[in-house]
């Protein structure tokens, strides 16, 4: 009894899950989440919010606490002081949580990659929240050094389905 | 109590600031740089720009017998380093910047080289085209020695030398 219980409270959170994923779509409340940035990227992502690259046209709002948001713009190496932050912040996000991982830093490390007191980007840490249970909906990686104003909002009209991603993985003979 | 309406001039004359992008061509300067392009065809495989390279974004590796150029843009800075220094000039820096994906691993370009093996022990030493272009360059280097890996060529110059003393 107990199991059939949970296994259609399950059912349930999928499908709310999914309407919640077609709805967020036009109102995207972001999160800054700086984990050790030089503030390149801070001011890059600043300038998105500025009335010159508008991004309240996609409905894209900063607000001041990760309880009220669905994307969190997560720049920096991710330094071991502040893993355990960078946990309590993402976990204390509603889902579906997002993160869009700007910057050289949040993607790969940049020069800090094999630093002892850096864990090396946020797919590093995403490993690691992964085997903590914290689940996370979609996450979108920016590269650039600091990601220009445009990549930034490239990114997020990426993970809001408006552009196509243009990467790929491609393997050439000399 | 009026007096922000001096406002309303001022935001008139100016007129909409916002740019449209992504709807719009993005504005991008005579002197941006933006992810570099490694042409297969030029490149040798000599790895000066991994060198120089200064957060290891561009890495030679050995996988089996193929030497792999790997380029990862999540760590690339952008600099230019690696096109200035290209003795071939393989690399050249182009004006992409809208690179943004879900997944890590399309971050990465490939670039596969044959490699040389030693004639002597097996082991690979060197691309085949940097060995080739090597061979072009310099004409008085025999090609035995050319075919040692830098170990054994040391053990044969040490032995030629024994040979010529005793």
């Amino acid at each position: 009894m107990t199991s059939l219980h949970t296994s259609s409270n399950s059912a349930i959170k999928e499908t709310m899950l999914k309407k919640a994923l077609s709805r967020i779509k036009r109102s995207i409340w972001v999160f800054h989440l700086n984990t050790g940035s030089c503030n390149g990227c801070d001011i890059e992502v600043l300038d998105v919010l500025t009335p010159y690259f508008d991004v309240e046209r996609f409905g894209i709002k900063l607000v001041a606490s990760p309880r009220h948001a669905d994307l969190a713009l997560l720049t920096g190496p991710v330094t071991i002081k502040t893993l355990s932050k960078v946990y309590k912040a993402l976990s204390a996000m509603p889902r579906p949580r997002f993160v869009l991982a700007i910057g050289s830093c949040a993607v790969g490390g940049n020069i800090w990659f094999e630093s002892y007191s850096t864990i090396g980007g946020f797919p590093k840490a995403l490993e690691i929240f992964s085997e903590m249970g914290l689940e996370i909906d979609g996450v979108m990686y920016v590269p650039g050094c600091p990601a220009r104003p445009e990549a930034i909002i490239y990114g997020a009209a990426t993970l809001l389905g408006l552009q196509k991603p243009k990467s790929k993985y491609r393997r050439l003979k000399a | 109590m009026v007096k922000f309406l001096k406002i309303l001039p001022i935001a008139t004359k100016t007129g909409t600031v916002t740019i449209k992008y992504p709807y719009q061509e993005p504005l991008v300067t005579e002197s941006f740089r933006g992810a570099i392009e490694v042409d297969p065809a030029k490149c040798v495989g000599c790895g000066a720009c991994t060198r120089i390279c200064p957060p290891k974004a561009l890495t030679l590796t050995l996988e089996g017998n193929t030497m792999i150029l790997k380029y990862f843009v999540g760590r690339c800075i952008f600099c230019g380093m690696c096109a200035d220094t290209c003795p071939e000039k393989a690399i050249s820096v182009t004006k992409e910047f809208e690179l943004a994906t879900g997944n890590v691993f399309d971050l990465y370009t490939d670039i596969e080289h044959e490699v040389k093996t030693c004639s002597i022990c097996g082991k690979s030493f060197i691309s085949k085209k940097l060995g080739d272009k090597v061979a072009s360059k310099v004409s008085d280097i025999p090609s035995e020695t050319m075919d040692l890996c830098p170990d054994c060529r040391r053990k044969e110059a040490l032995k030629r030398f024994i040979g010529a003393l005793e």
